[in-house]
């Protein structure tokens, strides 16, 4: 059994591409991509930064023309049923680099913005819809709770996540270090734009208390009024309104500073003192920046918030040294769980091997002797307790969580040692009787043989 | 009891140490956990105290090294209490170092504190206990003021240098560490002042006067008149936040050696 991945990513794909591939309902190609033989499971995880498909299958080769197809065919809208420059944008990756791959996009690492919380939930969607559709099997399930357990240990056990990288967050989280409540203070937006209303979302998701807008025109404060539940103001109001807020938001076109120090101390007089934190998106400026020499006035322009953001971001960078390495330990574990899942058949194989010779030779005996019932039954206790102590060692260690190399070294071994897939051996009749359970999960096969 | 009073010191130092390692790291997990550490050192700390009545001799609590770990006790108390309310787990990076020497100090000379020796000199009765109690309490509060205040000049001067936060202390925002300050101010100047009433009535009883020139007065009578000065400037609104924190550190750095430092000269 093998996992595959293929997909396109940020990284390899431009925005045109990944949203022709995009899928809005993974269910229904998903039904028909396993209902083929090629194919045993199937997850396929789309975000506007990705399109993924991983799936399980036993045969390898044919399973890559599939999933190519399916790319290719069945999830390409609006592109050529065979687009020749598809495989330039593919990324193809098989067993531990394909676990290994879907533990690093829960856990963000593989993020366009490291650390963005959004992905788990979106791979919890996916997997999701795969379940429902009945396209998620034992092995695909397991990786991916194994997926979402590690972006847990990843998101407590790093700094990936604890610092804002975007504007508006940087806003929040300095506002955050200023005021201990949001709740009672009230924020004054002057001007409008994207990145202002982004942090004033921001703020007001945070719990900011009220809002006051004011703008050149009144129609335009109205409108951003109603869109913020805010009260509406003039310009020239500002110098008004200031003592009587706690953050102010601006971005405002001018040649001069809307605000001088003059004014916000007198603010700061009326306010007694008070912190004012103020927030200059405005290119030009909107406020003098002498205001941040005044004491309880703190001042941010655009430059500021985006060496804060880039500081952050440079820092979650780090974080992932560390979070590779909480991946790298998983990869390992869940290894050594496919490497004991690929153990279950040889074990079914051995036991069932053991059991046959066991049968056989007891039945020899049995027709020589003349034993009564009870005699016979010590017998086929004492023959069974022997069978079981001598296999037990070596199911034993089969079955133990190793590393993928020595498990799968292990394996060979056992199968080469009892002869297993030697059709002439002693017991090989019984393989024939269909009692291998390739499928069963590790932990599902061979628990009850310790018994003596 | 004064193998307690050890146990005391250690869990304060431990609490501080990771209050500490969860402000610079920051370690927010390690931080909270060294507010339980805090708790779990005030509560041996309570049952420390209690155990000084079967103490033979029994120290009394107008001795230093006694008051000294009441002052560091009520402390502790004050800010679980603050902490409950504000989010101010990082105080307890300078509460349990600062804890810590104050009940290591006084567990080193417990064994000293002879038989009540000052209460002998001066005589027993309620005055000198709600000197003491009233007293430790306000250094306790006005002590918290001062953390709060040192905090807040850090925070102040890093937003104003907008240093990114990453890689630095994480400390609580201005605005609790300013509510610590004005709160602790605000409780504490009027204990601070009961105290220093009960003392003069302690030594009315005793020497038959109300001031009797000792350093002990004459340092804590210049600590309440400073404290006075800051607490009308503070109510009346002739301070902002900044002002007022460095004005509570310089008075609970002056408070603690007109108090504890001459005490321990003498």
């Amino acid at each position: 059994m093998k996992i595959l991945l293929l997909g396109m990513n940020h990284r390899t794909a431009p925005l045109e591409v990944r949203e022709a591939y995009a899928v809005q309902e993974p269910g229904p190609p998903l039904r028909k991509l396993v209902e083929s033989d090629e194919i045993d499971e199937g997850v396929l995880i789309s975000t506007c930064n990705r399109v993924e498909l991983v799936v399980t299958t036993r045969q390898p080769e044919a399973a890559r023309l599939r999933m190519r197809r399916f790319f290719g065919q069945e999830i390409g809208a609006g592109r050529a049923a065979e687009d020749p420059s598809l495989d330039d944008f593919l990324y193809d990756v098989s067993d531990h680099q394909a676990m290994g791959h879907v533990l690093r996009v829960a856990s963000s690492i593989d993020s366009m913005v490291v650390g963005e919380p959004q992905i788990l939930g979106q791979l919890k969607d996916a997997y999701r819809a795969a379940v429902e559709c009945g396209a998620c099997g034992p092995v695909l399930s397991r990786l991916f709770q194994h997926a979402f357990s590690t972006a847990k240990r990843v998101r407590n056990e790093t700094r990936i996540a604890e610092r804002p990288v975007s504007v508006a967050r940087v806003a929040v989280d300095l506002t955050r270090q200023i005021f201990e409540d949001l709740r009672d203070k009230r924020a004054l937006l002057i001007g409008a734009g994207d990145m202002i209303e982004a942090a004033l979302d921001a703020l007001q998701r945070d719990g900011l208390g009220s809002v006051l807008v004011a703008n050149r025109t009144r129609s335009r404060a109205e409108a951003l009024a109603e869109q913020f539940g805010a009260t509406p103001h003039a310009l020239d109001e500002v110098g008004e309104l200031l003592a009587g807020v706690d953050v102010v938001l601006s971005c405002i076109g001018g040649d001069q500073p809307l605000l001088s120090a003059d004014q916000v101390r007198g603010a700061l007089r009326a306010r007694r003192s008070r912190p004012l934190f103020l927030i200059d998106l405005g290119v030009p400026r909107n406020i003098d920046p002498a205001v941040n020499e005044l004491d309880n006035a703190f001042l941010y322009d655009i430059d500021d918030l985006q060496d804060v953001a880039a500081a952050n971001v440079e820092e979650r960078r780090r974080e992932t040294l560390r979070a590779e390495d909480i991946v790298r330990e998983e990869e390992q574990r869940f290894d050594g769980w496919l490497v004991a899942l690929q153990a279950v058949p040889t074990i079914q194989h051995l036991r069932s091997r053991a059991e046959a010779i066991r049968s056989a030779e007891l039945e020899r005996a049995l027709r020589r002797l003349e034993l009564d019932e009870t005699q016979r039954e010590e017998l086929e206790k004492l023959t069974r307790s022997i069978v079981n102590k001598l296999l037990h060692a070596p199911l034993s260690r089969l079955r133990a969580d190793t590393d993928r190399e020595e498990g799968l070294a292990m394996l060979e071994a056992a199968r080469a040692l009892f002869a297993l897939d030697d059709p002439d051996a002693p017991g090989a009749d019984a393989d024939a009787d269909g009692e291998l359970m390739a499928e069963a999960a590790p932990g599902d096969a061979g628990r009850d043989d310790h018994g003596e | 009891m004064v193998e307690l009073h050890q146990v005391v010191a250690a869990i304060y130092l431990a609490a501080g140490v990771g209050a500490l390692l969860g402000v610079v790291l920051p370690a927010p997990r390690m931080a909270r956990g060294a507010v339980w550490g805090l708790a779990l050192g005030a509560v041996v700390h309570a049952i420390a105290f209690a155990s000084l009545h079967r103490a033979d001799p029994t120290p009394s609590l107008t001795d230093l090294p006694a008051a000294l770990s009441l002052t560091a006790w009520l402390g502790n108390v004050f800010l679980l209490l603050l902490m409950w309310r504000l989010r101010v787990t990082g105080l307890a990076a300078i509460a349990g170092p600062v804890s810590f020497l104050a009940v290591f100090t006084a567990a080193l000379r417990l064994p000293d504190s002879a038989a009540s020796a000052v209460a002998a000199e001066l005589g027993a009765g309620s005055s000198p206990h709600a000197h003491v109690l009233l007293g430790s309490a306000g250094l306790a509060l006005l002590g918290l003021a001062g953390m709060a205040g040192l905090f807040f000049l850090i925070e102040h001067r890093r937003l104003k240098a907008k240093r990114p936060l990453t890689r630095s202390l994480r400390l609580p925002s201005l605005e609790a560490l300013d509510r610590v300050n004005a709160s602790a101010l605000a409780v504490g100047f009027p204990i601070l002042t009961l105290g220093v009433i009960t003392g003069m009535l302690w030594l009315q009883e005793a020497m038959g006067t109300l001031w009797s020139g000792s350093a002990h007065e004459t340092w804590s009578a210049v600590a309440w008149g400073i404290y006075a000065g800051l607490a009308a400037a503070r109510f009346a609104g002739h301070q902002g936040a900044r002002q007022a924190a460095a004005s509570a550190v310089a008075g609970s750095a002056f408070l603690i050696f007109a108090v504890v430092g001459v005490g321990l000269l003498a």
